[in-house]
């Protein structure tokens, strides 16, 4: 029976999850909603990407220069933060800060409105909710991820670059022309790629758990919590096998 | 015509509904009176088709709609509006985006058509003055005003669902409400817009209703006319009309 219940829930979550995109290319396009969700989900997250990404990257450059000083290799500090950044730590930090915010958003407000009736009513009204709810939401996270990301790694940059300047005490140039050196295709198509499908699997996980919301107040904080646990879990597990399959792809051996 | 035949239900292996059978036309006015927790909103849903019963089937104009799939259930539903308790008005717009909601999703107005088919409907249920405001801004009976006012704009429904209408207003309001639902389905019978009201509100079923059911543990045990739900002997459902026409009583002083 619990089986039974948790496949007939992936089930459904798979269902949404090729329908939110099958949205995109079915009239009538809701424009309006998904320019709205992208300044909510991009636009809106500014300021937290900001400042996330500039002080993970400031705590990262300081951890790894003063680990390195001790092996007299400081020097390289804008290799190794230039790397972990736009490999890894910036698309997951960029991610799970995206998750706690718009995540937890979307759910939260999916939620509201399937116990509120709005979207009972929507269904009255004839409408395909998930073309005028998950569509939007879900376009507008896959395409403002990697932007978010792009800027987040930058500020990642920025701030491991003070640090190895100001408080390490090294070169400037040299610590562009490290980081310039790691900016390879491979590296970037790597960073970047991964944003993509994060912002996806976010949208998909809040709005499903937004329509599964049931039982009040209670039912609307699990649904939250559940949007955004869910989609911590599936960053990390989707980041993982990303990787793996992108180095095989990209014949980039461990 | 709508048919419900043996229709159950059940969540979290609770059950709701236990062969709930009933025949309606869509020019009666009907109210399903029960106690709270008794499975009278989950039928107006099963009607639209928005959940789907464990057994049994719901036939409209003819049509089995129990297994239809959502984008199929679209005309069945356009024979229908229903009015939640709390008017479900999507909260991210004011009355006007509201009640032109559906003018606007299905296109083909223009601006000056949907303004002034939204001035003529919110005239028409009383708060053209409310317009401007957000849903949260107006009170209970404002609301579903508002929301009756959405519906219409929707389509031209042959039978209007109300979920609790009148609940958490006050008499003079909720006076009001009934007599805008009963100017919505004036007419000769078998021509008239019919309705079907979910309430645990005796005096106002009494107001806009002619048949009445009474749900209990998931079954209708009861379906007749005023009169005889009046002068039932079931003790039960004696008990039920007692205590709410006493409260009936001290609410409306001059009616009831």
């Amino acid at each position: 029976m619990r089986v039974q219940k948790v496949l007939a829930e992936l089930q459904d979550f798979y269902v949404l999850a090729v329908r939110s995109l099958v949205g995109i290319f079915r009239k009538p396009l809701y424009v309006r909603e998904t320019v709205e969700q992208m300044d909510y989900a991009g636009a809106g997250s500014f300021v937290i990407v900001f400042l996330v990404s500039l002080f993970i990257g400031m705590a990262l450059s300081l951890s790894i220069s003063t680990e390195l000083a001790t092996m007299g290799l400081k020097m390289y500090t804008g290799k190794i933060v230039g790397i972990a950044i736009i490999r890894e730590v910036g698309p997951v930090a960029i991610a799970l800060s995206f998750a706690g915010r718009v995540g937890s958003g979307m759910a939260s407000e999916i939620g509201s409105m399937v116990l509120g009736h709005q979207v009972d009513m929507l269904r009255v009204f004839g409408m395909d909710v998930v073309k005028k709810l998950v569509t939007p939401r879900v376009v507008s996270a896959t395409l403002m991820l990697p932007l978010l990301t792009v800027i987040g790694d930058a500020a990642a940059l920025f701030g491991g670059y003070y640090i190895s300047v100001f408080v390490s005490h090294q070169s400037g140039s040299f610590y562009w022309s490290q980081l310039a050196a790691v900016m390879s295709f491979k590296n970037l198509f790597i960073g970047l790629a991964k944003p993509f499908l994060f912002g996806y699997l976010i949208a998909v996980i809040s709005c499903y758990m937004g329509l599964a919301t049931r039982g009040g107040a209670r039912g609307l904080r699990e649904a939250t919590t559940a949007a955004v646990v869910l989609s911590t879990i599936m960053i990390l597990v989707a980041n993982f096998i990303l990787i793996r399959l992108l180095f095989l792809v990209l014949g980039m051996d461990a | 015509m709508i048919e419900l035949e043996n229709i159950s239900l059940a969540y979290n292996n609770h059950r709701v509904l236990d062969g709930v059978s009933f025949t309606a036309q869509f020019w009666e006015r009907l109210a399903i009176l029960g106690g709270s927790g008794e499975g009278k909103t989950t039928i107006l849903k099963i009607i639209l088709g928005l959940i789907r019963p464990d057994a049994g089937r719901v036939v409209v104009d003819g049509q089995d709609i129990t297994g239809l799939s959502e984008s199929q259930l679209r005309s069945v539903r356009r024979k229908f509006t229903i009015v939640f308790q709390e008017g479900a008005l999507f909260d991210s717009m004011n009355v006007k985006e509201n009640v032109a909601f559906c003018l606007r999703e299905q296109g083909g107005y223009s601006d000056e058509e949907i303004d002034r088919q939204v001035e003529t409907l919110l005239k028409r249920v009383g708060i053209e003055r409310a317009i401007d405001l957000m849903p949260e801004e107006l009170s209970g009976g404002m609301q579903r005003r508002a929301a009756i006012a959405r519906s219409l704009a929707a389509c031209e429904p042959r039978m209007m669902l109300y979920d609790e209408p009148t609940t958490g207003l006050d008499p003079l309001t909720a006076e009001n409400i009934c007599g805008l639902i009963n100017d919505l389905s004036s007419g000769d019978p078998g021509e008239r817009k019919g309705n079907i009201i979910v309430t645990h509100d005796v005096v106002t079923a009494s107001k806009v209703a002619d048949r009445f059911l009474y749900l209990k543990e998931g079954r209708v045990i009861f379906d007749d006319d005023l009169p005889a739900l009046l002068n039932t002997d079931d003790p039960e459902l004696r008990k039920f009309i007692n205590s709410l026409l006493l409260i009936g009583k001290e609410a409306y002083p001059t009616g009831g």
